[in-house]
């Protein structure tokens, strides 16, 4: 038995300051999703374990939370909010007018390693977009994302945006097996060059193939990239990729906020889920990401509903610690009249909206 | 301005030397030095003095933006992080050794063999991977000594010449891997000090290609 003091890992209490630091910008960010007509969705804090493995995939099932209810299913506490999220829309609100703007903000619980602030319950506050026309849902999606930034009084945030198809329609060509296809994306991901030599000259490909797996974690910087790529590629669902990248890009630009996105082709971590655009969020002076999303139009069709579907979350535990010293001024709207003469004068205090501070 | 965590040891003169020859100098005297952290006269770069095995750590939190630390380290960790340079020195093998004669990578004597290491969770992945029982021990230094006295039937460390492993009667019984140093560079700094970055890995890479041409 362990001390009842004990705080369990990756569990955290936050009281005074950081309590209210936390509900201010929980607060400023939903308000921007309501600025942009997202409406509230409180799905619940656990569901059947199913759903989450069809939503994320297998890959992160060991960090899920299972437990067995008394009828012998098997449940799990969410891991994230998009599973849950799609199959609501898939199914109660499958005959609802398209396209459906929905917002969370909760707990999320991952058996993980706790990192950069964010422990095995941490919080999430996200958007999803589902039905909607794919480059005006991407776009739209990514100018909320840029309002948080600003709302929040963040300035050196950049977005590294990238498509699963580009990579995608470069390895259909190849027709490798499974296992080297995960062994290729491992050393994309961590832009391994040595590792990509090692793995090419194993690899039985045409020379014009290599030459694409090696430029792709190069290939990464502002609207150039997408002519560079555009150089290496023929096959139509890598093209198609490019022209939707550029497309987003060239709407960026001319809204003045293409500084603030990087296109980045060897972005292909995440969830099995996405097929589309990929984002990932960082801040100067955080090593870790802060916001994450992408497109997963399959997702839905999971629970019985084909629908296109994008979004994102931001980790409150991450952005609380970047912005917790500009929120000074939060809960400091008009301090409480001490009442020692009474319950009658601080019940009529109360009535006429005014704070108290019982000092009976 | 741009952190760059380097190990302290062996690694810190040729992490030095390619840092030099990459223009970046820092005008007191690094290795002989008490202090852990220095700054070029620019104050374009502070590197900041570490254990090898912390340099993944420091990078991939962020502290530093990037490091130089052993293939070795990294495997390790696990850390989330970006290595994008093979920077060719500190060659060294991460190596499954024995008593003398010993053939296999699973002491056959025992339901489950015992190995001590630095390196457990390397080691873990690899027997894991190949369905062999294993009874990880622990060790921080002398890592030969386990099999002499029984301790355990296998051990996982860096071999570099197999000077210390032929002395104590010991040989290399498989490769796990081969590591050497290598650039690692924080995921959040890659985006957001892309282009102090980006020079960087260029300057780094004409070094080393120098470095293997001569």
């Amino acid at each position: 038995m362990k001390a009842y003091t004990q705080i369990p890992p990756g569990t955290q209490i936050l009281i005074g300051r950081a309590a209210q630091h936390r509900r201010a910008l929980e607060r400023t960010i939903c308000s921007v999703f309501e600025g942009w007509s997202y409406e509230e969705i409180i799905p619940p804090i656990f569901d059947y374990y199913d759903v989450f493995v069809k939503g994320m995939g297998t890959g992160p099932e060991e960090q899920i939370y299972r437990f067995i209810d008394r009828e012998g299913n098997i449940l799990a506490l969410r891991p994230e909010f998009t599973s849950l999220v799609a199959k609501t829309v898939a199914t109660r609100l499958a005959a609802a007018a398209k396209p459906i703007r929905l917002f969370y903000s909760g707990e999320v619980l991952r058996f993980e390693k706790p990192k950069g602030g964010r422990q095995r319950e941490f919080s999430q506050v996200g958007i999803e977009h589902y039905g909607g026309e794919s480059k005006t849902a991407d776009v739209e999606t990514l100018l909320i994302a840029v309002e948080v930034f600003e709302k929040i009084g963040i300035k050196g945030f950049q977005i590294n945006l990238g498509s699963v198809d580009f990579f995608g329609g470069v390895v259909d060509r190849m027709e490798l097996p499974e296992s080297q296809i995960a062994e290729l994306k491992e050393v994309l991901n961590v832009k391994d060059q040595p590792g990509l030599e090692s793995l090419l000259s194993k690899l039985s490909l045409a020379d014009r193939r290599k030459k694409i797996l090696r430029a792709i974690p190069h290939l990464t910087g502002g609207k150039n990239v997408i002519q560079e790529a555009r150089e290496l590629v023929r096959n139509p669902r890598s093209v198609e990729a490019l022209n939707h990248l550029e497309e987003i890009y060239m709407i960026f630009e001319r809204l003045d906020l293409a500084q603030h996105l990087t296109i980045d082709l060897g972005e292909i971590r995440g969830f099995d889920y996405y097929t589309g655009i990929l984002f990932r969020a960082y801040v100067r002076d955080m090593g870790f990401e802060v916001a994450s999303g992408g497109r997963y139009d399959g997702l839905p069709g999971q629970f019985g509903e084909d629908l296109p579907a994008v979004g994102f979350s931001f980790s409150l535990d991450r952005l609380q610690q970047i912005v917790a010293p500009n929120l000074k001024s939060i809960g400091a709207e008009s301090p409480a009249v001490k009442v020692d003469n009474g319950f009658e004068k601080a019940l009529e205090l109360r009535r006429s909206g005014k704070a108290v501070k019982l000092c009976l | 301005m741009l952190v760059i965590a380097l190990c302290k040891g062996r690694f810190l003169e040729p992490s030095l030397a390619a840092l030099e020859k990459a223009g970046i100098r820092f005008p007191e005297d690094v290795a002989t030095s008490r202090k852990l952290i220095f700054e070029t006269e620019d104050k374009r770069f502070r590197a900041i003095l570490v254990k090898p095995v912390d340099v993944a750590t420091y990078v991939e939190y962020g502290a530093a933006d990037v490091g130089i630390a052993g293939r070795d380290v990294i495997m390790e960790s696990r850390a989330d992080l970006l290595q994008p340079l093979d920077l060719n020195f500190g060659q060294v093998k991460i190596a499954i050794a024995g008593p003398k004669g010993s053939s296999s990578i699973d002491g056959s004597d025992h339901p489950t063999v015992r190995v001590a290491t630095k390196y457990p969770r390397i080691t873990l992945d690899y027997y894991n991977a190949r369905g062999i029982p294993v009874e990880i021990i622990p060790l921080s230094g002398s890592i030969e000594l386990a099999p002499l006295i029984g301790l355990a039937d296998r051990i996982v460390d860096l071999v570099e010449t197999g000077r210390t492993l032929k002395e104590n009667g010991l040989e290399v019984v498989e490769v796990i891997a081969e590591s050497t140093a290598r650039l690692l560079v924080n995921r959040a700094g890659y985006q957001t000090k892309r282009d102090e970055v980006l020079q960087l890995i260029t300057s780094l890479e004409k070094v080393v290609q120098c470095g293997s041409s001569t």
